[in-house]
């Protein structure tokens, strides 16, 4: 029994949408490779970069690698790149995302080929590789030691947020602008390595594909408001692939154009996740845990859902001034303005924009107990975890539990702890329902 | 009415049983180990003939620890935090903070006003802060692990141990011991490790009055101490810190019943098969 739950990686979803969601990861990598051979260009790309209408409107293909991480964990296929990555000098508590990419692109450079048995036929060499300060620090080194690997130009462009305290009428200029520099700066390598000029018309029609798109997806979450709830987590953790990887294309749109017709539909009918939902969970932050997704099955098993997550979501959708006339602009304002989304009520409060965030979804939820994974590896969301959730506790008294793993390394997971823990938070779940 | 709890932990398997008043009519502790697992089933059989009762006249047996899965005897199984708090929460009613030291773990769990676990840590995956890292270290030192509390009490200030993985904690040990250190002093600073361990962890939770230390950790009273010197104040340990889990396991059991469960199979009187 324990080994067949630990070869199974990926979690039963609750929506038929979601399922069709590995057509779009493979065509992602198939898509990349098609390029290739098309003599089109290939760029090395990561989440959240503010840049992806731009790639879209410069028919630049997108290879995001973090992604190709999480899809090595769920084929239980890292173990090779990590260990590649490791014996190169890289330290264990390196992002395991990034250990994995360089670590592909380790193996491939020694073996002057693609490694055999790659998930979805692997990563080709991109043409150059865009990294990002956008959640954390290894994103921005990252590219750089892959040039050790590739001999392929690097970029990377920072992505700017003021601290929750700073007076945002005061700032705002001063971020908007260096954000527009930093758009602009990229669009000129962009420009120099596809030899072509942006055409500002094209990025206006990304823009709107991906803001329709994720406004969509928007729509979405709220309607998992609803109870029982229609989609789980582990549903949110696939569908993400269109508004994250496919932004800026018709592709994204139809697709959850299709989800939200399905949510809606079991909103209406009052048809939920599992067909006794006792229990209502919000995950409340720290990558997923993509080597064993089935984990939220096994909460389902007791009867609780997780019906919202704090990680990898879509931007709630905000409105950037009329005035703005230019697309470059558009970009740096709609970035500054979801990352200041919750400020003033964490100026207000908190403190913290995420505690507010999460109290936001507790109450709008109704959710009965909070869920977070600390993973080893990952700093942008691990760090912090224990204080949030130490503030969180100054506002609700909900029972909070902190699952401690990685979101690709198995080597830190235990299966038995984690359910010795699910176990017991459960209990607390219902020793308060009583 | 009689009710049992059995508490499968990794060294060592407890037994309680209490009757309708909730006065604790018997207990018995055997050891557990990959070796002893089929004597859970004998701990069980020695505290039933102890309390004068046969096996059919138990109303309820609710099995914790991490042997609590496959115990065929068993009518319900409750994870030992929720076990631990309804003993504890028993024994000392204005508890609020529970520092759990077992064999394989340590836990912090924080009751709400009400005595329900409110929220709770675990130690993640490493001997660090339980039994087992002092058990190791009372190998190397070749000091009795029973010996360990009092040595620590006797030490003129501590040595700073400053690695928690245990196996390497071991190294240090053993270099401070050819560096001249004394061995009451080494092993206070592996005791202000554990506490120091346990503490921080607990510290997530937000430690409240009254705090109870409980698990056979609470039995070292150098660990003990050492734990009061991190809080800054006196904690509380139960009369046999062995056995707070299988007493909240028979009360919880006595909870079900008296909330008109009854138990739903029928109890097959078998070895626990939860090593296999």
């Amino acid at each position: 029994m324990e080994q067949a739950q630990q070869a199974k990686t990926t979690a039963v979803k609750g929506t038929d949408t979601a399922r069709e969601v590995r057509a779009l990861v493979k065509n992602i990598y198939r898509s990349a490779h098609e390029a290739k051979a098309n003599g089109q260009k290939v760029a090395y790309m990561m989440v959240a970069s503010q840049y992806d209408e731009i790639l879209r409107a410069m028919d630049v293909v997108p290879l995001p690698t973090e992604n190709y991480a999480g899809l090595c964990a769920a084929k239980r296929d890292m173990d090779r790149f990590l260990l590649k990555a490791e014996a190169d000098g890289y330290s264990q508590v390196l992002c395991s995302y990034a250990r994995i990419g360089l670590g592909f692109d380790s193996l491939r450079k020694d073996l002057g080929h693609i490694p055999e048995g790659s998930p979805d036929g692997g990563m080709p060499v991109p043409d150059m590789m865009l990294g990002s300060s956008a959640v954390c620090d290894p994103r921005f080194k990252w590219y750089q030691a892959a040039s050790r690997y590739l001999e392929v130009p690097t970029y990377g462009i920072d992505v700017v947020a003021p601290p929750p305290q700073d007076d945002l009428n005061a700032v705002r200029d001063y971020y908007i602008q260096y954000q527009r520099d930093q758009l602009k700066g990229l669009i000129g390598f962009l420009e120099a390595q596809t030899g072509k000029k942006m055409d500002p018309d094209r990025l206006w029609e990304a823009i709107r594909l991906g803001d329709k798109a994720w406004q969509l997806w928007y729509d979405i979450d709220r309607l998992r408001v609803a109870i029982p709830c229609p989609m789980p987590s582990q549903d949110h953790f696939s569908i993400m692939v269109a508004g994250h990887y496919y932004s800026g294309t018709q592709i994204a749109v139809d697709f959850y154009q299709k989800l939200y017709d399905e949510v809606k539909y079991k909103v209406d009918h009052k048809i939920g996740v599992i067909p006794d939902e006792k229990h209502r969970i919000l995950y409340g932050g720290g990558l997923p845990p993509w080597h064993t997704l089935w984990i939220f099955n096994y909460f389902e098993s007791f009867g609780a859902v997780f019906v919202i997550e704090n990680v990898y979501r879509g931007y709630d959708p905000v409105e950037v001034p009329s005035h703005v006339k230019d697309p470059v602009d558009f970009l740096a304002w709609r970035a500054f303005l979801r990352f200041t989304r919750y400020h003033e009520k964490a100026r207000a409060r908190s403190g913290n924009p995420i505690v507010e965030k999460l109290l936001d979804m507790i109450a709008d939820y109704k959710i009965d107990g909070v869920v977070f994974h600390a993973c080893r590896s990952c700093r942008a969301t691990t760090i912090g975890q224990t204080h949030m959730k130490s503030e969180l506790g100054k506002y609700s008294d909900l029972p909070m539990m902190q699952l401690v793993s990685d979101m690709v390394d198995l080597r830190d997971y235990s299966e038995a702890q984690w359910k010795a823990q699910i176990g017991a938070f459960i209990e607390a779940l219902e020793a308060r329902g009583k | 009415m009689p009710f049992a709890g059995i508490d499968i932990g990794s060294t060592m398997t407890k037994v309680v049983i209490t009757d309708e008043q909730e006065k604790i009519l018997a207990s018995h502790i055997g050891p557990t180990g990959a070796e002893h697992r089929h004597l859970a089933l004998k701990v069980m059989d020695e505290t039933i003939k102890k309390a004068g009762l046969s096996f059919d006249a138990l109303d309820f047996i609710v099995a914790t620890g991490y042997g609590r899965i496959n115990v065929p005897f068993a009518d319900k199984q409750i994870t030992e935090i929720t076990c631990h708090a309804r003993g504890i929460r028993f024994l000392f009613p204005t508890a609020r903070t529970i520092i759990d030291i077992g064999g394989q773990d340590s836990k912090g769990i924080k009751l709400d006003a009400d005595g329900k676990v409110s929220n709770f840590v675990m130690n993640d995956k490493c001997a660090a802060g339980t039994g087992r890292f002092l058990e190791v270290i009372s190998e190397t030192l070749g000091i009795a692990l029973t010996d360990m509390g009092a040595l620590a009490l006797s030490a003129d200030g501590f040595v700073q141990i400053s690695n928690m993985c245990t196996v390497f904690a071991e190294h240090e040990v053993t270099s401070r011991l050819a560096e001249g250190a004394g061995v009451a002093e080494i092993v206070a600073g592996l005791h202000e490790a554990i506490a120091s361990r346990v503490v921080n962890m607990t510290r997530h939770l937000g430690i409240e009055k009254d705090v109870v230390v409980t698990g056979g950790g609470a039995k070292n009273q150098g660990l003990v101490k050492a734990i009061e010197g991190k809080v800054g104040f006196a904690v509380f340990t139960p009369p046999e810190p062995f056995i707070t889990g299988a007493l909240g396991a028979a009360l919880v059991g006595k909870d079900f019943y008296d909330r008109g469960i009854r138990p739903a199979k029928e109890r097959k009187k078998e070895e626990v098969t939860f090593f296999s």
